[in-house]
């Protein structure tokens, strides 16, 4: 039964994690894939679809962040150092922790893109030298792929529309073809970017994430303010919407009287989180409804960072249950960056015969999910 | 007198009475302006109607307004007059769709109402001759040169016929509908 | 008209009054409005009545906003056509609070269903002589002078395919006769429908692109008759004065494409026709050494207008930096 460690840096957390693949359900020459490829997604009926034994197993998921003074963001350099400084011990407590020894471990898996380039250079270091040190073969990993295919794993979604939404991505994907197709995405700064460069203009804490901590501030927000809504077919822009958040912010900060028209109640940050959110979540929802309806699905998926929010979970949800669909969303453990999303897609392309040869094991900070061939599905 | 029923608007029954060569326009007027309850009449100027579907555009928006609690003037008649104008005038409306002194050939539609009653009080009370609300009489009473300029769009002259009559009227329909944007 | 048949599961939409279910029949079920055939003004005179209904999971303010917005921007185009002679269905009546606009019902069928009519009929034929392909032709050649009326129009259509084109059989007023020609005939005249995704547009790398749009659905919808789709593009070039400069600045537009396709690389404009029958095809290897150096974006660059140049990955939280850094 194979075993995969995977390392993830592509922003600011260090991940690392240890999968197995169960394969008692599998025949020997079908790929370990916790879903049974030789189906048809589309056909398959849902009771079907998943063995009775778990297909993958958790032996370890750790993960450090770096987290930024409020105000700021995180730095590559900084960053990059910090995801050196502290990788061995994460493996070493990871093989720990999973009582697994070098000799278990098939491959070792590590993020290839797309991501910010100096922390990125962290892990495909770091992957380089237990390689060659442990003798396994590399294998780098498409770091959206890894968000979905750890997903569809964890929830059990078959054949989901995947709206990925992150600090760095925002692409809303169905599967065609052996490839994680994008139908749309944002044509200039990812959302998680929008709100995070937000929650520096209102001082907002980075710990444990700028995002969770607009989340709970809007949730006693009760005022819309008008922000633009840039939806253009199935794609989305935000920039436009973050210059005006932040003029808003600003204007919030000169502290002079500022009222809503209608109820009279004092604007707050409060209303500026919840009138961001309900503007940016909406324009997602209705990408991800517009590529439902092309693709003729029900089930949507939602992976990154921002997936964790539970008020985009609840818009996502009503839009589902109308079509006669439901969500499917992992909590933070598996949204945010995550070694074991690494170690499980490249186990997943391992059981392929996929191999990154030592002097092809680069990285780049561009990457498109369209770009993987995913050989493993049907 | 003719009684129609729009689709959708089963409820709201209209009375409609076209007549020609009318010589007391300026009575007619004169109770609309003094507010005569018992002259509750959309009374139009049947010069510048272009169709049977122009004017019942018209009566699907005002109503449809009435029922939405937006009419922008005093009731669902003079709404109607409001509805075929292009722009958001009301006294320009009145004073282009509405009768007028020198109004010879006029359309009366009525929203609800007794059938009967509403038409020997019409008969009685306007001095003119009773003629089929039809797209032909409309076409032999319309001005076009005025419903050209009202609603800036080429309907061609009367010898060009339907076809022309027809694109002028699409484009006519789509003014009156997005009225107000 | 276009689009999908409403699937199982999705929900039933309150159609908003004056109408009523008894009244209406659903034609088709999108993601953002639903289309039923109805009557209006008269119980003889068939219309569309397109309604886009509320969206409960947003904010109802910002719902509120959108549909009307939206209603309104297809409702303007449609006008405005119209006025151009642009021949699409006019606008009939419309609600922008209440979100629904009634339009003519253009009788017919799809261009989509007679250009596959034909190379059904093309296909049974025996001889070489028999197939002359003339008579498409003549279609290919009215596709292009619609399109060019509506270019000409400063419209850009935003959703161009041959479901979205209606052919109407000529000298149909009224209902009812235009199944004697027979469906799938390629007589009629073309009129171009879902106006939804449409803007006011004068510039001509937008025109490039819509045109692009049709080009890419042309060929993935019909393949077999793909190779005559420059009969298309001849008549738009005659169509009106600033026609062939579109031409031009569509070589552009293709290029574009062609170079991430050549490369294995996905569509610049990925369709939604390619997922229906013919998939565009894969390439079973891709070498992603050679992928980091690609700076464009999937998408050409017309609908960025209004939006600020795409920017190097940021990251979260951090401040734009050159890309690869290393």
């Amino acid at each position: 039964m194979p075993i995969a460690l995977g390392l993830e840096s592509s922003a600011n957390k260090l991940g690392v994690g240890i999968i197995l693949h169960t394969s008692e359900s599998h025949g020997p020459s079908t790929p370990p894939s916790p879903h049974d490829s030789a189906h048809s997604d589309d056909e398959r009926p849902a009771s079907h679809s998943k063995t009775t034994s778990p297909p993958v197993q958790i032996l370890a998921n750790l993960r450090h962040t770096f987290h930024s003074p409020p105000g700021t963001g995180f730095l590559p350099k900084d960053t990059a150092a910090h995801h050196r400084q502290w990788v061995v011990r994460l493996v070493k407590q990871a093989m720990k922790q999973a009582n697994v020894r070098v000799d278990d471990i098939d491959c070792i898996c590590y993020t290839k893109g797309p991501g910010m380039g100096a922390p990125l250079a962290s892990a495909a270091l770091a992957a380089r030298m237990l390689s060659q040190l442990w003798d396994k073969p590399l294998i780098g990993v498409n770091h959206c792929v890894g968000h979905i295919e750890m997903g569809r794993s964890i929830t059990g979604a078959d054949n989901p529309v995947v709206l990925y939404v992150s600090g760095g991505n925002t692409q809303v994907i169905a599967y065609s073809a052996q490839r994680y197709r994008i139908f749309g995405e944002a044509l200039d700064i990812a959302v998680g970017n929008c709100l995070d460069r937000f929650a520096r203009v209102l001082n907002i804490s980075n710990d444990p994430a700028p995002g969770y901590n607009i989340e709970q501030l809007a949730k006693s927000g009760k005022v819309l303010l008008d922000l633009p809504y840039a939806v253009k077919g199935m794609d989305v822009s935000f920039s436009g919407i973050l210059a005006r958040v932040e003029e808003l912010g600003h204007r919030l900060q000169q502290g002079l009287e500022w009222k809503d028209a209608e109820s009279g109640a004092d604007i707050t940050e409060a209303d500026l989180c919840f009138t961001l959110q309900e503007t940016v979540f909406a324009m997602l929802v209705e990408i991800t409804e517009r590529a439902m309806a092309h693709v003729g699905a029900s089930q949507v998926l939602i992976v990154g960072g921002v997936g964790c929010n539970e008020r985009l979970q609840e818009m996502m949800g009503l839009m589902a249950s109308e079509r006669g669909g439901s969500v499917y969303a992992t909590d933070e453990r598996f949204c945010i960056d995550n070694g074991i999303m690494i170690a499980h897609a490249g186990l997943l392309a391992h059981g392929m015969g996929f191999k990154t040869p030592i002097e092809e094991s680069t990285f780049t900070q561009r990457f498109r999910t369209d770009e993987v061939l995913i050989n493993w599905r049907d | 007198m003719e009684n129609i029923t729009l689709p959708h608007l089963l409820e709201h029954p209209l009375q409609v009475c076209l007549f020609r060569n009318v010589e007391n326009a300026t009575f007619l007027r004169q109770q609309l302006l003094d507010g005569n309850t018992k002259f509750e009449y959309a009374f139009l100027d049947a010069s510048v109607l272009l169709s049977r579907k122009h004017v019942l555009a018209a009566c699907f928006r005002a109503i449809n307004d009435m029922l939405n609690d937006r009419l922008k003037s005093r009731n669902v008649h003079s709404e109607i007059v409001f509805s075929l104008s292009p722009n958001n005038n009301i006294s320009e409306s009145f004073r282009r769709f509405g009768i007028t002194n020198e109004s010879i050939n006029v359309l009366a539609i009525k929203v609800g109402g007794d059938a009967a009653q509403i038409e020997s009080h019409l008969t009685a009370n306007v001095k003119g001759q009773p003629a089929v609300f039809s797209d032909e009489v409309l076409a032999e009473v319309c001005d076009l040169s005025r419903i050209k300029k009202i609603y800036r769009v080429d309907v061609g002259t009367k010898s060009d016929g339907e076809a022309a009559r027809k694109e002028a009227e699409a484009f006519v329909l789509g003014s009156m509908a997005l009225k107000g944007s | 008209m276009t689009s999908h048949p409403p699937a199982e599961g999705l929900k039933v939409h309150v159609l908003p009054a004056p109408f009523d279910p008894a009244n209406v029949t659903l034609i088709t079920q999108g993601a953002e409005a639903l289309l039923y055939r109805t009557t209006f003004l008269a119980p003889s005179t068939p219309a569309a009545l397109k309604v886009r209904p509320q969206k409960p999971w947003r904010h109802p303010t910002l719902d509120k906003r959108l549909t009307r917005q939206r209603i309104l921007a297809e409702a303007r185009v449609l006008v405005k056509c119209r006025k151009e002679g642009v021949p699409v269905p006019g606008v009939l009546g419309l609600d922008w609070e209440a979100g629904w606009v009634v339009m003519e019902w253009v009788e017919g069928w799809s261009v989509k269903e007679a250009v596959r009519g034909w190379e059904k009929r093309e296909g049974a034929r025996q001889s070489e002589q028999e197939r002359g392909g003339y008579e498409i032709e003549g279609l290919l050649r009215r596709i292009g002078e619609a399109v060019g009326r509506l270019h000409k129009a400063g419209v850009v259509h935003g959703d161009l395919t041959t479901s979205n084109m209606m052919l109407r059989p000529l000298g149909s007023g009224g209902a009812g006769q235009a199944e004697e020609s027979g469906a799938g005939s390629l007589e009629g005249e073309v009129v171009l429908i879902d106006f939804g995704l449409a803007t006011q547009a004068t510039q001509e790398e937008e025109r490039a692109v819509d045109l692009y749009v049709l080009e890419r659905a042309f060929g993935s919808t019909h393949p077999r008759s793909e190779g005559r789709f420059g009969v298309v593009l001849e008549a738009y070039g005659e169509s009106y004065k600033g026609a062939k400069a579109t031409l031009k600045r569509l070589e552009d537009v293709r290029m574009r494409g062609r170079k991430k396709n050549s490369k294995d690389y996905p569509p610049a404009v990925l369709l939604l026709t390619d997922l229906e029958g013919t998939v565009a095809p894969w390439p079973d290897e891709c070498d992603s050494r050679t992928m980091h150096d690609r700076e464009e974006k999937r998408r050409v660059p017309a609908c960025l207008q209004p939006y600020q140049k795409a920017e190097s990955y940021t990251g979260a939280g951090s401040n734009p930096y050159p890309p690869h850094a290393k």
